[in-house]
């Protein structure tokens, strides 16, 4: 791809890979939400918990799941313990805790370092407690994700519904809704990160979102874009454009301005991935104030109200690299760029930025194809674009996930650095910094 | 099985009408580049256990990026594979033939990952058993090659009624993924591939 001017471009370089690793194919990477531990979801049927400090295993939960572990998920928010969900091909979620008292951050990280002897002894306590088992569905579990606030877990499955548990008390989980909607597997579920809102993706191809109205959960809105199996949604993280390349405001004119305030009214947008190979952005229309509720007529509403319903269209397709399907996208809340990784093997990291001015209609061809048919005139004020390219990242496998996640180990180089985690068919989880490697000239 | 056999009376070929590197069967292979050409002259077996000790082995920075597995070697991985309900290979029953399988080389010099295209032809258009195939197809070749190849079982075009959703499952990772942890369907699948080797 041929970088602009100006583009300044990165380089993925390898840091760590945990260890030691799996031998057999491992599903996805979490990141802790708070601690510098990730948790691997293996096709071992276990769950391991490597440090981000010195990159080697603490923990190995076993013994719970009968098939694949393909998805792991830490509620956000606990004060005192670590509560982590498992996901498995046995059809069950697993909830699992660890007390952390007396580990806060820095006892944890440092005992790690520190005193290596007495590591591999962990007593029973300090292992991670199976508390839980929440069984419902019908057949294979193939995501689930905890509410960022921990009220709600979301679990969907093989046999097309989506659940969502609600914690009342430790280990008392209610069904608060079975969501079926979807026409085939549902291979990913994820949160916005301010709203209870929900966002399901499935083999039908679709993204569908749903939220609560009067005691029910409903779909909201339902996204028909992708042409075959959506692999993967994540939300970007709350307030962007304070931090992402929009924050330099000095010397914008007022037509970015306006473009920025028309964001934040929108929202977190969300990032889809596929088999059809591309990667989209997605972005809701912003509610009109009560002059447009015309539903406001006085009819008693038996049918749910239409105001709920939101609408999410696509704001853009990502230059596409990818030569096979797409399996993982992940949105950094620290610098808003974008990483994907999937079937071909390689780590794409993409970054947005203002379009460069171009006299109207001279450089209509890449973005908007499809959906863009209404191109209105207006173009988008911003563009995606390459900046790092890594092929064969995990030699010759394919890679199920990849993900951001805060820098830890001692070669950290400034507070909110992030490492790219991603995990491969092989069994390994590895660790790479993202470095600018200078400006290219064109 | 025997009681609904979808199709009861399939076409079968004789064994010495397969393809196979010893005969001279040049005339099969497709005209794409020659190196169809030279196949005869590398002595089989100890070429095909090379490939699979060394998994990684150097790309091949000459131009016409050559694999060291072929089109033929991949036929005879799969056409010994045991129909679900006959007890014919599937090589006899023409539902995989050596014209339909296609190796696409790595898409960039710095890339090892080449692309095994199978196109498998069910005996009947709507054979319920097109699945079982393809997924017994995709296993036996995940197996026995080495990790640098990614596998695609298709249904070729226009001889299955469902052929849009078979391909849909068979190119699905975490289906096949699945599908392998289901006991019963592994027993199916054992059982094909028991005649391999």
């Amino acid at each position: 791809m041929s970088a602009p001017p100006d583009s300044p471009t990165y380089t993925l370089s390898p840091l760590a890979t945990l260890t030691p690793p799996s031998n057999s194919r491992t599903w996805q990477s979490a990141p802790h939400p708070s601690l510098p531990i990730v948790a691997t979801a293996c096709s071992d049927r276990s769950v391991r918990v490597y440090s981000l400090t010195s990159f080697t295993l603490l923990h190995s939960i076993t013994g719970g799941h009968k098939r694949s572990v393909r998805s792991v998920s830490w509620k956000p928010g606990t004060q005192g313990q670590s509560v982590l969900a498992t996901g498995s091909f046995d059809s069950s979620a697993g909830i699992w805790r660890r007390d952390e008292r007396g580990t806060l951050e820095d006892d944890f990280t440092n005992r790690r370092i520190g005193s290596a002897e007495d590591d591999d002894q962990d007593d029973e306590a300090d292992d991670y407690q199976f508390s839980c088992i929440l069984d419902g569905h019908e057949s294979e579990i193939k995501s689930l994700s905890w509410s960022p606030s921990g009220q709600y877990l979301a679990t969907c499955s093989r046999d097309k519904s989506v659940w969502i548990w609600e914690e009342l008390e430790d280990d008392n989980f209610e069904t608060v809704a079975v969501l079926q909607e979807h026409d085939g597997d549902v291979k990913c579920v994820a949160w916005h990160p301010e709203e209870d809102l929900l966002v399901s993706t499935s083999y039908d191809d679709t993204v569908r979102l749903y939220r609560e109205d009067a005691d029910d959960w409903v779909q909201v809105s339902m996204i028909d874009g992708h042409d075959k199996t959506v692999w993967w949604a994540e939300f970007e993280g709350s307030d962007m454009s304070k931090r992402d390349f929009r924050a330099q405001r000095v010397g914008l004119d007022g037509e970015k301005l306006r473009d920025i305030e028309a964001l934040e009214r929108s929202g977190p947008r969300l990032a889809t991935c596929s088999d059809d190979c591309t990667v989209r952005v997605w972005r809701r229309k912003p509610k009109e104030r009560d002059e447009n509720a015309s539903s406001n007529t006085g009819i008693p509403s038996i049918i749910r109200s239409v105001a709920i319903d939101e609408d999410w269209y696509q704001e853009a397709i990502l230059p596409q690299q990818h030569e096979r399907a797409i399996y993982s996208v992940s949105w950094s809340h620290i610098t808003g760029m974008i990483v994907s990784a999937g079937s071909d093997g390689k780590i794409i990291v993409y970054k947005e930025r203002w379009r460069a001015q171009t006299p109207k209609g001279a450089n209509g061809v890449e973005m908007h194809d499809d959906q863009g048919a209404t191109i209105e005139d207006t173009q988008p004020l911003t563009e995606w674009v390459v900046v790092a390219e890594l092929i064969s990242a995990h030699d010759v496998f394919e890679i199920n996930h990849v993900s951001w996640a805060k820098r830890a180990d001692k070669g950290k180089r400034w507070d909110d650095e992030e490492v790219i985690v991603s995990t491969g068919d092989e069994g390994e989880a590895r660790v790479w910094t993202l470095d600018e490697t200078g400006v290219s000239q064109a | 099985m025997d009681i609904d056999k979808d199709n009861a009376n399939p076409t079968i070929l004789n064994p010495s009408d397969l393809p196979s590197r010893r005969r001279e069967s040049t005339g099969r292979r497709r005209d794409d580049g020659g190196t169809g050409l030279f196949n005869d002259l590398i002595p089989r077996y100890n070429y095909l256990s090379d490939a699979f000790d060394d998994p990684v082995s150097p790309t091949d920075s000459d131009d016409d990026a050559r694999e060291d597995i072929d089109e033929q070697e991949i036929y005879d991985l799969i056409s010994t594979i045991c129909d679900p309900e006959h007890p014919l290979s599937l090589g006899s029953l023409s539902v995989v033939n050596l014209p339909d399988i296609h190796i696409l080389p790595p898409t960039s010099p710095l890339s090892s990952i080449s692309t095994v295209v199978v196109e498998i032809t069910p005996t009947i258009t709507h054979c319920s058993l097109a699945t079982v195939i393809g997924l017994g197809v995709r296993v036996r070749l995940e197996q026995a090659l080495p990790p640098r190849f990614r596998v695609d079982v298709r249904i070729k075009k226009g001889t299955h009624s469902t052929d849009a959703q078979v391909n849909k499952q068979l190119g699905d990772k975490e289906r096949v993924a699945a599908a392998l942890e289901n006991g019963t369907l592994m027993g199916v699948l054992r059982k094909m591939l028991a005649t391999c080797e």
